[in-house]
């Protein structure tokens, strides 16, 4: 092999190797996908969240309807629905890019996001099953 | 010692600035917000069990505990909204010289108060 030791060959080799090391290492294997993740659930969020603001605006304000009777109608079953698995999704990313900051053990950061998202699983099969409970009980 | 590092310097060595705290209240928030989901699901659940667990949540809700929760949650939500949108501006490349930076600070502190104002302006003359 003719390794003239060239510059194109050399920069080739540390790309190679840096690049091998990224796949096994931290969260350069799916970083642009996360960082991509916590964008668009973001956006949807801005009218999910206003949506759901006004409507607990309305609820706590309204003496005709109840909340079992808003979450009966399609719409806001749907709506709340989405809004939850929204914000469970843009927690668990947000969550994780805070602990990644500031757990330094390797066992405890594998820990606190297995409970994160445990935590994020639960909590969406309940609230998930609750709306859907409510919405075709009605 | 003889320089600020960074923000974990606090309180001796290092001198806060808006763009900072504006950064670590957006974490905070995002934080309150994410424990809020389990009063979210909770809530949830409690309408859909109905009775005596509804009524029990409603009254906790009602208290002042309750509402001391919301208005914080009203906070949060709505400062970690202003600054989302904030943050998304600067992820499409907008807004990064510095005065553009202060003032949509803050823009920030000032629509997150008048949300709030407004959110519970509303609740209390609706009621």
């Amino acid at each position: 092999m003719a390794n003239t030791g060239s510059l194109p060959n050399a920069t080739a080799e540390r790309d190679q190797s840096i690049l091998r090391r990224v796949r096994h290492l931290g969260s350069a294997r799916n970083g642009s996908q996360e960082w991509r993740l916590q964008r668009r659930t973001a956006l949807a969020l801005i009218p999910l969240g206003l949506y759901f603001v006004a409507s607990m605006l309305r609820l706590a304000t309204s003496d005709h309807m109840s909340a079992a009777e808003w979450l009966a109608s399609p719409v806001p079953a749907l709506l709340t629905i989405l809004f939850v698995l929204t914000v469970l999704a843009h927690a668990v990313v947000g969550l994780r890019s805070i602990l990644v900051d500031y757990v330094h053990t390797r066992a405890w950061l594998v820990a606190a996001e297995l409970a994160v998202r445990c935590a994020a699983v639960l909590l969406a099969g309940a609230s998930v099953l609750a709306v859907l409970k409510i919405f075709l009980g009605r | 010692m003889e320089r600020p590092l960074s923000p974990f310097m606090f309180p001796a060595w290092y001198r806060f600035q808006i763009t900072s705290v504006l950064s670590i209240l957006h974490r905070l928030t995002g934080i309150a917000l994410a424990i809020g989901s389990i009063l979210l699901a909770w809530w949830l659940v409690a309408v859909a069990a109905g009775g005596e667990v509804f009524a029990a949540t409603h009254a906790f809700i009602a208290s002042p505990i309750g509402v001391t929760l919301l208005l914080g949650w009203s906070v949060a939500f709505f400062y970690h909204l202003c600054s989302g949108i904030r943050h998304l501006a600067w992820d499409a490349g907008y807004g990064f010289d510095i005065s553009t930076t202060y003032r949509s600070g803050y823009a920030v502190l000032a629509a997150t108060i008048a949300l709030t104002v407004l959110a519970w302006l509303y609740v209390w003359l609706a009621a």
